[in-house]
């Protein structure tokens, strides 16, 4: 390429060239555009107001412990949609609209645009749909009780709500990966989410398989984010699920990446 | 770039099938450093199939696609990296202005400076006339406009292969004509492979041209050549006074093949058919000249890129290398 003395030329052979590109694109698409504030007054609006209105309605005889058991249901189960209806624009949106194969006419791996999806995304989430509304949640909570909760704890928790939140991240990739329709990408993952209890009950194996017993856990147990948040004893079952969960969501993300590889555009 | 190599694109036995559907049937396809081609061909035909293949973005099912040297399969990303490509229908983010889509593609090939990559990027707004809307959002953007910055994001690198997928397709005959003048100043650079359905384009800037049908080539070879037409070189001649005896004298010439005669009016019209275009174009003129007659009109037979199209892909034809 003649003409180009002036520049500093990339020149990485592996499989992360264009990582780096790529995902600072997709941090700009979160944190320089409307999307965080939008994000932020979503998750933070829905999940403390609701929280506010049990905590402090006059007819509330709420414990703290029944409000944190609120907030782990409304911290998890909701955002959950959110971050799937997310994702399956990062694959089958970008599949569909062409700009995938645009961006990959481009000298970029196909892991790296998989992986800046996953990481830009997940920092995304993790700002927005985590740390921003439980923080004041956090805040809430703590004036209920009319003294801080534990940090360490409740940070834990909020570790515990973004395994959650992975989870439906990489089902949601990996299934992007396979269909070209939206459909399926987005019903099979809410299916789960708000299925996964009565699967539970029908079949209790499943309680390692499906996140459910990690941030939420009504009718089969405590959950391992309450445990942590109150200070319980943790179960060795509970460990096992989120040790469990973890390498799901990775084993999702490796089909993803090889399923994308064989993509034709 | 490097010459080692004596194409900068060579195909052989490429094909793609799509379940039941052959898209592209063996191509041998071979195209010098620094040269246009016009690639041609119906809707169908396989045009870009065959360009998703030289970039990687789809596999053969069987046959190979070396550009520069590389395989199109196992070293697509570093091909990618010394080329540029504007898609048949270009799609970027939406949400991105054009300065920030030119920078986002700058970035794939340029750590930095930063100054220099700002700069690459004015000049390129300012090839295709984009200054002025660089940042407005792209989903503000017309179809010319998007294919514009669809022209600049395919050279931001300077490439050493362009490969222009139907580029003047949604421009006006301005834009149209700015394409072409691109392309025609590339050419000292870089190669540039280009699909299209304007026939005029191709035979105003290219000097190959392949043509392809069905997924098969059926024609390849420079411009001139096709141009020429499968019945060789034929002079037409216009002239007047002693016919018999110089066409005697051009008959007896060992380069001259037949000799097609027709009057119109007092004027006869000569279809002169050479073996050896070089030396009927050093010696036919001067033999006419110096003998009894006199010449009105002298010219090379010449096709229309439009004649030969149709007659390679209605006819079935294979013409050229």
């Amino acid at each position: 390429m003649s003409g180009n003395e002036a520049f500093e030329l990339v020149t990485g052979r592996g499989w992360s060239r264009g990582l780096g590109n790529l995902s600072r694109s997709g941090l700009a698409r979160w944190f320089k555009t409307r999307t965080w504030w939008i994000q932020c007054l979503i998750w933070g609006g829905s999940i403390n107001l609701l929280l506010i209105a049990i905590a402090f309605s006059r007819q509330s005889s709420q414990t703290l412990y029944g409000l944190l058991l609120i907030f782990g249901i409304f911290a998890s189960l909701f955002p959950a949609v959110g971050v799937v209806i997310i994702m399956q624009d990062a694959l089958v949106g970008e599949k569909r609209e062409g700009t995938a194969a645009w961006v990959l006419s481009k000298p970029v791996t196909r892991h790296s645009f998989v992986l800046s999806k996953v990481v830009s995304n997940s920092i995304g989430i993790l700002a927005t749909m985590i740390l921003v509304p439980c923080t004041i949640a956090y805040a809430i909570l703590s004036i209920y009780n009319k003294s801080p909760l534990s940090p360490l704890g409740f940070l834990g928790a909020l570790a515990i709500i973004f395994v959650n939140h992975f989870f439906f991240l990489s089902l949601t990739m990996m299934l992007g990966s396979f269909f070209n329709a939206r459909g399926p990408v987005i019903g099979i993952p809410l299916a789960i989410l708000f299925l996964q209890q009565n699967l539970i009950d029908f079949l209790p194996i499943l309680r390692f398989i499906f996140p459910w017993n990690l941030s939420i856990g009504l009718g089969t147990g405590n959950s391992l984010m309450f445990s942590l948040m109150t200070k319980a004893p943790i179960q060795p079952e509970q460990l096992t699920t989120l040790a469990i969960i973890i390498i799901e969501s990775l084993l999702f993300l490796i089909v993803c990446l090889w399923r994308f590889n064989r993509e034709e555009f | 770039m490097s010459l080692a190599q004596p194409y900068v694109i060579e195909t052989q036995g490429l094909s793609k099938n799509y379940k039941n559907i052959q898209a592209l049937s063996s191509l041998n396809l071979k195209v010098s450093h620094n040269s246009i081609i016009g690639f041609l061909g119906p809707n169908g035909a396989g045009k870009t199939t065959t360009i998703k293949l030289m970039l990687g973005l789809i596999r053969p099912t069987s046959g190979t696609a070396s550009i520069f040297g590389m395989d199109s399969v196992k070293q697509s990303v570093d091909i990618r990296s010394r080329s540029g490509y504007l898609p048949q229908e270009p799609h970027f983010y939406e949400y991105m202005t054009a300065r920030q889509t030119l920078r986002f593609t700058a970035e794939f090939f340029f750590k930095g400076p930063r100054k220099a990559i700002e700069d690459r990027v004015d000049e390129m707004l300012e090839l295709v006339d984009l200054t002025d809307k660089a940042d407005r959002p792209i989903r503000t953007f017309s179809g010319g406009e998007r294919q514009r910055l669809g022209i600049a994001q395919a050279q931001v690198n300077y490439p050493d292969l362009l490969i222009l997928d139907e580029p003047a397709a949604s421009l006006d005959p301005l834009g149209r004509r700015d394409v072409l003048e691109v392309m025609s100043r590339l050419r000292k650079y870089a190669t540039v492979f280009y699909s299209t359905h304007i026939l005029d384009d191709v035979q105003r800037v290219s000097d190959t041209v392949a043509i392809l049908n069905k997924g098969k080539l059926v024609a390849q070879g420079p411009i001139e050549e096709l141009l020429a037409g499968s019945e060789g070189v034929i002079y037409i001649i216009h002239l007047r006074g002693d016919i018999d005896s110089a066409l005697k004298l051009i008959q007896s010439q060992p380069w001259v093949g037949s000799i097609k005669t027709s009057q119109h009016n007092e004027e006869y019209i000569w279809q002169v058919s050479v073996s050896d275009p070089a030396a009927a174009e050093a010696q036919l003129l001067k033999l006419l000249v110096n003998g009894p007659v006199l010449v009105t009109e002298f010219r090379r037979k010449k096709y229309e890129l439009e004649d030969v199209f149709m007659q390679v892909v209605e006819g079935g034809q294979n013409v050229g290398k």
